[in-house]
């Protein structure tokens, strides 16, 4: 039976080819928009480590001034706190004992004086941070292990390197133990990390968060030890006063993450509670006039504060969907024009004893059909245009780079993985139906006599 | 005209109508709030910046030796780029403008008003007294800096920032907006972050810090005279038209090895600088403008579609017409006006669609509400395109023969 209405949609489909291929081209353009923008919103909305959703949690207190958001500054959703935390206030979150691992970092760049003569000296971004980085993200190393807690007061001068440093500077060999200069000062190699590219990087994303991890790791005290200044910092109050490097330390500036592991929801209300308090003893002492509101955020919640996906991504989607739909009201008034037009067959197989449901479902078929070849089609050309989206967008600036992640990051954004496929089909599946459905019936419901009697 | 008859016809059949109209629709709330996106975006990027752009280039330079003399190595630096033929001028600077690199303080004209009306925030550059001429920035009130003036480098950023400095010189903008009874030189002005106040010496026309949407933001942009802090140098610098190229390749070549212990680790023009801090804006404009020339030719297909599909279908109809008396041009106008009832209805409903969707997307961007002459505007381009798409059926419809009512089809 379904070879049959299958044969019989190919005939039908090949009885006016040209309009045939006009529905076909339509389906297939709404079907790649919607891929393509779906393709690069789904790289950006995924979730980079979703089997400690319900365990890690961003930290953030509201240390601003009173008063409405300064002029000029394009603060977007000025009800949540700022992202970043000040120095005494990290250091209040990292010596509640409530979590089960504790993390106070910053990202900074440092210059490397590579050993080799033939390698030119080059900036690299490093992360200084306490000890539990590596566990509480499951960072995965390919030799080593990072440092023991001890470390982070006493700036000692370990580090761990990327995969890709390791290789640069020693072709991948295991360099456990071999120095490296970073910032004027000698390090010790004591963890080289695998292939590792959270996607977004949400532990930081200062920076639109897709971005590649650091490529070096020192314990925290070298903040002082070293003066490592951080990359980005804001100094929010209007009492602050910065003067010099110890202001860092003391005055009301913004630089530091603060994440937490908690171990269950009784332990998050218990945290919540600290957090609370803490700010509380800090009101009376004169700091942070505004209502209480510190948020202790799990990875989703804080992306989506983070508004990581992005406004054009999101808009993108509702655009292309937008396209979809009215190729599909397109492609219904073509069918219908078309069914309608082929309706004495219809009505001399009625005579002949097709039932209705054979006509509406032959109909159908042919509609399923030529949504599948659309879709097809549709996946040809999402293909094409993802190469293109990513020769003229994504690609950028890869060629300053000679690390091959980058590459690996960019083609992230353009890359059809299976559920994306997967989405293809049904999607243009369902195209075919909606498109079909309504002229299907229509057809089905004509009384064969009609178009008997004109014969 | 047969109107009326013409509607009730329609509604007879008004499956294929209605969904053109639905398409026209959508269409129009697409199009137009593209349009206005495309539009805002392509002037972010096109806006002016009051910097000869075409003519300069930046170099990046890193001291890798403890020992290295970093402020006798940037006067000689100095010294050297500005001798250089074909060179206009060479300064020195914490940064260039149209890179997103940025400095931020609280300024006020005193901190009674930074505390009262907060704080207007805006990038700091650190300037010699060559820098205007090394930027071709325009003075229009007062004075440029004396080298006297010119601060050595600090020890630190922070440092550098909290000494401050006596004197700056600040963007039109900015004037307008701290003094704006007048003449700001010779008015203090107040840095909110080190407590510092100085003197405004000068006003420059226009300074755009970087290519962005937010005015205050771009145009907001203080100069102070120091030397930026080491050990890394940085220097911007202007020559001659079509100059720029050969002088970057010479300072390539000569400028790190005139001092030892450093090297040279980035030189770029500074158009490059400027055409990557414009090119998201360009790049979301060229997908927007191909997804809305997507969306129009599928809708114009479609109109096209179900004019001939009718035409088809009234064959007989229409041969009968012209056989009772009825000429080319009435059917061809029958047509038309059919079509036009079709896309009004269908961009009546899409300004309603095009307001309620250009609303969200003003909340969503900060964007000013969407001008209703881009509404306006795309109406009148849904008719012409929607005529132009049913010209053809018509005229096959227009040059159907009357003999055709007398055959059986």
């Amino acid at each position: 039976m379904l070879l049959h209405d299958t044969r019989l949609a190919l005939r039908s489909l090949k009885r006016n080819p040209i309009l045939s291929l006009l529905m076909i081209v339509t389906i297939a353009v709404g079907i790649a928009a919607s891929m393509i923008a779906m393709t690069v919103y789904s790289a950006r909305a995924g979730h980079p480590i979703p089997w400690k959703e319900d365990k890690l949690f961003a930290v953030t207190m509201d240390t601003r001034d009173e008063g409405p958001p300064p002029p000029g500054l394009p603060l977007r959703n000025y009800e949540y706190p700022p992202f970043t935390l000040g120095y005494q206030d990290a250091m209040a979150v990292y010596r509640s004992d409530i979590p089960r691992r504790s993390v106070v970092m910053y990202r900074t760049g440092q210059l490397v004086m590579p050993e080799r003569a033939n390698i030119k000296p080059f900036y690299v971004p490093v992360r200084v941070t306490t000890a539990d980085f590596f566990a509480m993200f499951d960072v995965p190393f390919r030799y080593g292990g990072g440092w023991p807690r001890a470390a982070d007061t006493t700036a000692e001068p370990v580090v761990v390197i990327s995969k890709y440093l390791n290789d640069k500077l020693f072709g991948g060999v295991n360099s456990l133990g071999r120095e490296i200069t970073l910032g004027g000062r000698q390090f010790k190699i004591i963890g080289v990390l695998d292939a590792w590219m959270p996607h977004p990087r949400f532990y930081d994303l200062s920076g639109g968060g897709f971005d590649l991890p650091e490529d070096a790791f020192v314990p925290f005290e070298w903040v002082r030890a070293g003066k490592m200044f951080p990359q980005s910092i804001s100094c929010v109050r209007r009492t602050s006063r910065v003067v010099n490097f110890e202001s860092l330390f003391t005055e009301e500036c913004l630089w530091l993450q603060s994440w937490v592991e908690l171990a269950d929801s009784a332990a998050h209300a218990r945290f919540q509670d600290y957090v609370d308090n803490y700010v509380r003893d800090q009101k009376q002492r004169g700091r942070m006039p505004r209502p209480l509101n510190n948020r202790i955020v799990n990875v989703s919640t804080w992306l989506d504060m983070n508004n990581v996906v992005g406004d054009d991504t999101r808009m993108q989607v509702i655009v292309a969907v937008a396209f979809l739909v009215v190729c599909v009201l397109n492609t219904v008034g073509l069918i219908l024009a078309k069914f309608l037009s082929a309706a004495p067959i219809a009505g001399l197989r009625r005579a002949l004893g097709a039932t209705r449901l054979d006509i509406v479902r032959q109909h159908l078929t042919e509609v399923v059909i030529m949504g599948l070849i659309g879709g097809a089609l549709g996946l040809i050309l999402s293909f094409g245009g993802l190469r293109l989206l990513h020769a003229l967008i994504f690609s950028r600036g890869l060629e300053t780079s000679d690390n091959p992640a980058r590459l690996t990051l960019a083609q992230s954004f353009t890359h059809m993985d299976f559920s994306m496929l997967l989405l293809a089909v049904v999607l243009s599946v369902l195209t075919g139906i909606l498109a079909g459905i309504y002229p299907a019936w229509r057809i089905g419901r004509l009384a064969p006599a009609t178009f008997l009697k004109t014969q | 005209m047969e109107i009326r008859a013409l509607v009730s016809a329609m509604w007879r059949n008004r499956t294929g109508p209605i969904l053109v109209a639905a398409q026209v629709a959508i269409t129009l709330a697409v199009v137009v709030n593209m349009a206005y996106l495309i539009q805002q975006r392509l002037e972010t990027a096109a806006k002016p910046t009051g910097i000869d752009i075409n003519n300069i280039f930046w170099v990046h330079l890193e001291a890798i030796d403890p020992e290295y003399n970093y402020e006798a190595a940037v006067r000689a630096d100095l010294d050297y780029l500005n001798a250089l033929p074909g060179v206009i001028a060479a300064a020195t600077s914490n940064g260039t403008p149209q890179a997103f690199y940025a400095l931020g303080l609280p300024f006020a004209v005193s901190p009674e008003q930074l505390d009262k009306e907060g704080a207007h925030v805006a990038r700091v550059f650190m300037a010699n007294e060559h820098y205007l001429d090394a930027l071709g920035l325009e003075l229009i009130a007062g004075r440029n800096f004396e080298s006297s003036v010119v601060a050595p480098p600090a020890q630190d950023v922070p440092s550098g920032i909290a000494a401050w400095a006596p004197e700056v010189i600040i963007t039109k903008y900015m004037a307008d907006k701290l003094f704006p009874d007048g003449n700001a030189v010779g008015k203090p002005l107040y840095v909110g972050l080190v407590n510092r106040s100085s003197t405004v010496v000068g006003v420059v026309k226009l300074l755009q810090g970087a290519p962005m949407p937010d005015e205050q933001f771009a145009l907001s942009n203080v100069l102070v005279p120091m030397i930026p802090p080491g050990p890394d140098s940085f220097y911007i610098v202007r020559t001659e038209p079509g100059r720029r190229d050969a002088t970057m390749a010479r300072v390539e070549k000569e400028l790190a090895d005139r001092v030892p212990g450093r090297f040279l680790s980035r030189i770029e023009a500074l158009e490059k600088t400027a055409a990557q801090a414009r090119f998201t804006f360009r790049s979301s404009a060229i997908i927007l403008s191909v997804i809305g020339v997507f969306v129009l030719a599928v809708t114009l297909v479609g109109i096209t579609g179900l004019a001939a599909f009718n035409v088809t279908t009234r064959t007989r109809q229409l041969g009968t017409r012209r056989a009772i008396g009825a000429r080319k041009f009435h059917i061809l106008r029958y047509f038309i006006v059919e079509n036009w009832i079709i896309t009004s209805v269908g961009a009546l409903v899409g300004c309603a669609l095009a307001l309620a969707a250009g609303i969200k997307l003003s909340t969503t961007y900060a964007l000013p509400r969407l001008p209703l002459y881009f509404l306006v505007a795309g109406v009148v381009a849904i008719w012409i395109l929607g005529l132009l798409a049913v010209v053809v059926p018509a005229r096959r419809a227009a040059s159907i023969s009357p003999a055709t009512a007398t055959r059986t089809v």
